[in-house]
């Protein structure tokens, strides 16, 4: 069957159209206001125009969505109960879990909890899926690794003190309704 | 029953058996009408009062588990009525079910979650706390119960009185008291882990699957359970390429939709770290690890020199009956070309009821004779020892370990004494099999795909579930390469090219293709029978 061919009408290109010249412009504009800004600034009182990192750290603000990290409560628990339900939300299958039974009052736990972190795209779907609060995007960027095998990480790797983590967690309250 | 007669459900016409209830007609023409205390197998309790519909002439809903069919009903289930009184019933089930989905092994699967989601509101209107009852209660040597779960439906209940006829569930107390518990003795039957899967919330759990992974992850295969003649139709629930559970899978021609707890928890055999993963050959007295490809051309050798130096009658064959029909028959061609007469079978019996477990701990010894490769009570077994014995037979080839579980020790270390050569197939490496010349690992049921025949000649499909490491050859397959080996031969081991030769030659399979098997199986014809002009069976 031969594929049928419709012919559109477009209008030919303009280049001297007034809006793209004006957003040429717009753009020359703000690469200027920058080159005026990093040779006078300093007149301005600014002594850095950059993180000299690794030395220094910039703070992300809570918004980032780093590596998801698992809370550690006060008693050095996990707060995950190995529900399944980040696991099931990822889209790239980077979490693993295999939960295991306790004795206290909540039953349940991740005996294995997995993330490869090289799948993981940092879309926070498992964030939202969590119904314990469990897991949650860190400031964590730093997640380059000189094997494959490191870029798994196990439970230990990913338990973060929930103090640590109070800035996330208001967010998460202040903003998803919860 | 009588002739069939016609209901109107929401104006479609439906044809009902006299005498079936509403819902269950309704159920069969493929409808969803949400039950929690209705089982097709149990009797009739109207506790739940999830599936009310509307019947025109009635003054109120009716519910439609309790309700026969009667010709010209007309009945409604979009009616808002209806979906008020579901909203009703499962806010009402919501008031003190305890909202322990993230850590219960029944979420995913739970009914209560699916019909909440689907009829029920979303907005709990309660201010009362939640009632507190017993968790994780140990009721059983298999069996958990949570008392905040349940809601109520005596599904249990009834499957103790009335299907295992032991009785331990009961419903204490009245109204919103009531409460389930154990009688006067543990949920010990044989057939405990049944209420599990009636169960339609996560009340009643198994110990063998409690906190072991999530029900969504699983990939369902339609099989057959392997531990014993009976063939209870299974799903193997696989996830990770490892077997997590076993469920029945109903089929009304055998086993309902039961399962004895034995051959439900018979799986973990298959991930066994006891499990020979490669060949053996024998090496100055020990067993050494081997290729599939040299164990192949050894035990191919090894047959040849016996057939050639005594003559193909001093071979003897012990058939499995845990191979498929497929892999008995390519295995019954590989004795024909070697020219063996001596074949026998042996099957480990062991307790059994009048209910589903049968004596014979296998699941193919039916088909095994069917093919006509063993004959006689024993199965050929006391006279291929009596050759043995004589001498006449000086090379066995054995095919997995029921012989160590049929005979004694003594009896069976003296037999294979007596050979020149011995040629195992088996699961775990067995001490009496210490002198094998070469060990093959078998392959179970859950990675192959075949045919199994039931005690009462009922042929049922398996299919493979998990996969095999890679290079791994398959009973099947470990045959034709020995076929190919003594033999000009160049075959291959495919399961469906082979029943379709056993369908076009054999009289007892004649017809069975394994499209009419399908998932729930067929009876083999009677023997002898006409392959074709005959009426097909049910």
């Amino acid at each position: 069957m031969a594929a049928r061919v419709k012919k559109v009408m477009r209008p030919p290109p303009r280049i001297a159209d007034w809006h793209s010249a004006v957003a040429l412009l717009m753009g020359f504009w703000v690469t200027f206001r920058h080159l005026m800004v990093n040779l006078f600034g300093f007149s301005r009182g600014r002594q850095d125009f950059t993180v000299y990192y690794p030395e220094q750290r910039f703070l992300h603000a809570p918004a980032l969505r780093g590596m998801p990290v698992l809370v550690q409560m006060e008693d050095g628990r996990e707060r995950c109960v190995a529900c399944g339900l980040c696991e099931w939300a990822c889209p790239t299958s980077c979490i693993t879990i295999f939960p295991a039974e306790t004795d206290d009052q909540v039953e349940r736990y991740p005996r294995v909890f997995d993330i490869d972190v090289s799948r993981c795209m940092f879309c926070g779907l498992c964030e939202e899926a969590c119904p314990e609060e469990a897991i949650v995007m860190s400031r964590q960027v730093e997640i380059a690794a000189y094997s494959r095998a490191g870029t798994l990480w196990h439970k230990d790797d990913l338990l973060v003190p929930v103090a640590k983590l109070k800035t996330r967690i208001d967010y998460l309250r202040a903003n998803y309704g919860r | 029953m009588g002739e069939d007669v016609r209901i109107i459900v929401d104006g479609r016409a439906i044809a009902a058996p006299q005498g079936a209830t509403l819902l269950q007609a309704m159920l069969d023409a493929g409808l969803d009408i949400p039950h929690y205390c209705y089982h097709p197998k149990l009797s009739i309790d109207g506790s739940c009062r999830l599936c009310s519909v509307k019947i025109e002439g009635m003054p109120k809903l009716q519910i439609a588990c309790n309700t026969t069919v009667r010709a010209g009903m007309v009945v409604h289930t979009d009616d808002p009525d209806v979906a008020q009184t579901r909203r009703g019933v499962l806010e009402l089930l919501l008031l003190n079910h305890p909202l322990d989905c993230p850590i219960c092994d029944k979420a995913g699967e739970c009914w209560l979650q699916n019909y909440s989601m689907r009829f029920g509101s979303r907005v709990a209107r309660t201010v009362e706390p939640r009632r507190k009852h017993g968790k994780r209660l140990d009721i059983g040597e298999r069996m958990l119960l949570d008392q905040e779960r349940c809601i109520l439906c005596r599904r249990c209940v009834r499957f103790c009185r009335e299907v295992s006829a032991s009785g331990e569930l009961v419903i204490y107390n009245r109204g919103d008291r009531s409460v389930l518990d154990i009688a006067d003795r543990r949920l010990d039957n044989a057939y405990s882990m049944c209420t599990a899967d009636i169960c339609p919330v996560g009340a009643l759990e198994t110990k063998d699957f409690h906190h072991r992974l999530r029900v969504w992850f699983f990939t369902q295969t339609a099989s057959v359970c392997p531990t014993c003649a009976n063939g209870c139709n299974i799903a193997i629930d696989e996830s990770h390429n490892r077997i997590w559970r076993l469920t029945p899978r109903r089929n009304d021609a055998v086993n309902d939709t039961w399962m004895c707890d034995a051959g439900r928890l018979n799986y973990r055999f298959v991930a066994s770290p006891a499990r020979l993963r490669q060949p053996l050959a024998l090496r100055d007295a020990a067993l050494v690890p081997t290729s599939w490809t040299e164990a192949i051309e050894c035990a191919a050798a090894h047959l040849l020199r016996v057939r050639d130096a005594y003559g193909g009658g001093t071979l003897g064959a012990l058939v499995s009956p845990h191979l498929t029909v497929e892999e008995n028959f390519r295995f019954g061609e590989l004795l024909r070309v070697l020219g063996t007469k001596q074949i026998a079978m042996a099957v480990a019996r062991g307790p059994s009821d009048n209910f589903l477990i049968k004596p014979e701990k296998a699941a193919n010894a039916r088909g095994v004779r069917e093919l006509g490769l063993v004959s006689g009570a024993d199965d050929g077994l006391g006279s291929l020892i009596d050759a043995v014995k004589a001498g006449r037979v000086k090379a066995l080839y054995v095919c997995g370990d029921d012989i160590v579980r049929v005979l004694e020790a003594p009896r069976l270390a003296a037999l294979l004494e007596a050979l020149e050569l011995l040629i195992v197939q088996t699961l775990e490496q067995v001490p009496a099999f210490a002198r094998a010349a070469v060990t093959f690992p078998t392959t179970t049921f859950a990675e192959k795909s075949g045919v199994f025949v039931n005690f009462a000649g009922r042929a049922q499909r398996i299919m493979a579930a998990i996969v095999p490491p890679p290079g791994w050859l398959n009973d099947g397959e470990i045959f034709t390469a020995l076929l190919n080996a003594v033999s000009s031969r160049q075959e291959r081991f495919n399961p469906e090219a082979v029943w379709a030769h056993i369908v076009d030659s054999t009289a007892q399979f004649s017809r069975l293709t394994l499209e009419r098997l399908g998932t729930q199986g067929a009876p083999l014809s009677p023997a002898g029978a006409p392959a074709a002009g005959q009426a097909p069976a049910t």
